[in-house]
């Protein structure tokens, strides 16, 4: 058979424009699935980075060695993490600060001495990513002098561990929704297969191939996978343009979310794909097992 | 062109539909297989067209043995079959230009020669100004005419016609079968399933006879026994 792209998917539209009720469906469960599992990636997403924002407020403290000059330390963190905002605090300077944070408390510090707390160089690193702040800790704890560097390490791994977990469970229920949708979408399109036996019938007896029989049908089912995959582009674009702003009025912190966290273009492009494919996996399993029975 | 040796076709949890048929047609003959309902004959074509395998016996088609063919091959061997059958078997939302133009659709004809192919066609069984309509708006005739000529517009070597007039009234028969015997003066090879006694006497043709999946007569001894019937 020498395949004919034209014919094929002129083939393809009329079959569509004669059983519209069944493309239509195919179209609306690809969408669903589609839509269900780009809302789950777009949540993941934006969480994510919302959760990388938060981790990004943390404040980097340096504690250095009794005896350390704290100036010469001041400029060895500022030359380590370039570009952040540094902060030489004296022992009696955070000592202040503790006392002023326990307020009514700040009686308990009574008899306490500034030689109780080490001096310290606070970093402040508003956005930063928990890979990166990770990484800044290293570094900070190389330099000589540095008795302990803190970025709040236990809430962060947790944090991590919950994101990463997230992430697993995202995967694992797209491969779930993707198989769901083959089957559903391979059962709607038997449904268009079965309608038109007939007409693989007729076209067996004239000579035609399995491959000139199939080619419309999984024609068709890429066709709608990429219709319910555009549209559930499209909802989700919707969904993001009328969310993201509520959120960001509601959450000051959400005012880090752009497009590209949430619906990124790569999710949206492999939306399509998936939905392609979802649609070409569907249909061959219908047209496949007609085939085989007629 | 087709030799049958020893065929025999059995359907699970039925009797046998063929026993032990040897028959042959040449190139080129016209040839009425007849028989009461039930006998064999929609069977036998199915064998000769690759629809069904024969369960046991040799099934020559061109020279080739079927059962050796691969089913990937049969699409091509078909090619050279064109078929009719009695409930015409046409799409009925396709219109009666495009259900012509399927055989030669599937031989990858260039499409501005099937056009011209298909208007030749359907002008040479009276058909043109139909070409646009669908078949449920046709006559029982003019659909068997637009089956017959979708049967013959990848010029077959081969036509096999199952009970092809069994639901037309006489005139529209005559048609049919002069179309039949048409094709048949161009060099194809017929073969036509039929119940109609009537169709026998007036075409003086090759006649095989089957009873109960065998084959009781052929060729001049059933014109005699139709004649002595009469």
């Amino acid at each position: 058979m020498s395949f004919r792209p034209v014919y094929f998917t002129r083939r393809a539209l009329e079959g569509m424009a004669r059983g519209p009720y069944v493309a239509l469906v195919g179209i609306a469960t690809i969408f669903v699935a589609l839509f269900a599992t780009g809302l789950l990636a777009g949540a993941l997403g934006g969480a994510e980075r919302l959760l990388a924002a938060w981790a990004g407020e943390v404040k980097i403290s340096v504690y250095l060695d009794p005896g350390t000059d704290l100036a010469a330390s001041r400029a060895a963190v500022t030359a380590a993490a370039p570009g952040r905002e540094v902060r030489a605090v004296p022992a009696a300077a955070a000592l202040r600060q503790l006392s002023q944070e326990l307020g009514d408390q700040a009686h308990v510090l009574d008899g306490v001495g500034p030689g109780v707390l080490p001096d310290s160089v606070d970093v402040l690193a508003p956005g930063i990513g928990l890979e990166e702040a990770r990484s800044l800790a290293a570094r900070l704890r190389t330099l000589p002098g540095v008795a302990d560097v803190d970025f709040g390490n236990a809430w962060l791994e947790k944090l991590e561990l919950l994101v990463s977990r997230g992430r697993i469970a995202s995967v694992a229920l797209f491969a779930a929704l993707a198989l769901a949708t083959a089957v559903l979408v391979g059962n709607t399109l038997r449904l268009a297969v079965f309608a038109r036996r007939e007409e693989i019938e007729i076209l067996k007896l004239v000579g035609a191939t399995d491959a000139f029989v199939s080619t419309p049908f999984l024609i068709e089912g890429v066709l709608q996978g990429v219709v319910g995959a555009a549209l559930a582009v499209a909802a989700l674009l919707g969904v993001h343009a009328g969310l993201v702003p509520r959120l960001q009025v509601a959450v000051p912190l959400a005012s880090v979310l752009r497009l590209g966290d949430t619906l990124p273009s790569g999710l949206l492009l492999g939306l399509v794909l998936g939905g392609a494919a979802v649609g070409l996996l569907g249909s061959a399993m219908a047209v496949v097992r007609t085939l085989r029975r007629s | 062109m087709i030799q049958l040796f020893h065929v025999t076709k059995e359907y699970p949890g039925d009797g046998p539909a063929l026993q032990d048929v040897t028959v042959s047609v040449e190139k080129g003959e016209f040839v009425f297989l007849t028989g009461a309902s039930g006998a064999g004959k929609s069977t036998l074509l199915k064998l000769i067209f690759c629809d069904e395998p024969a369960t046991s016996g040799q099934l020559l088609l061109f020279g080739r043995n079927v059962a050796k063919i691969s089913p990937r091959s049969i699409p091509y061997l078909r090619r050279n079959i064109g078929v009719v059958f009695q409930d015409f078997k046409l799409l009925p939302r396709r219109t009666v230009a495009e259900n012509v133009a399927l055989p030669l659709e599937v031989q990858s004809m260039v499409p501005k020669d099937i056009r011209r192919r298909v208007k030749m066609l359907l002008r040479s069984v009276g058909l043109e100004h139909r070409a646009d309509k669908f078949p449920p708006s046709l006559s029982g005739g003019e659909q068997q005419r637009v089956a017959v000529v979708r049967a013959l517009a990848a010029d077959p070597a081969l036509l096999l016609a199952d009970e092809p007039t069994g639901n037309l009234d006489p005139e529209r028969t005559l048609e049919v079968i002069e179309l039949l015997t048409a094709a048949n003066a161009r060099g194809t090879t017929v073969v036509v399933a039929t119940h109609d006694r009537s169709l026998l006497e007036r075409y003086k043709r090759r006649v095989v006879t089957l009873e109960r999946g065998r084959l009781v007569s052929d060729g001049d001894s059933v014109r005699r026994a139709a004649g002595e019937a009469r």
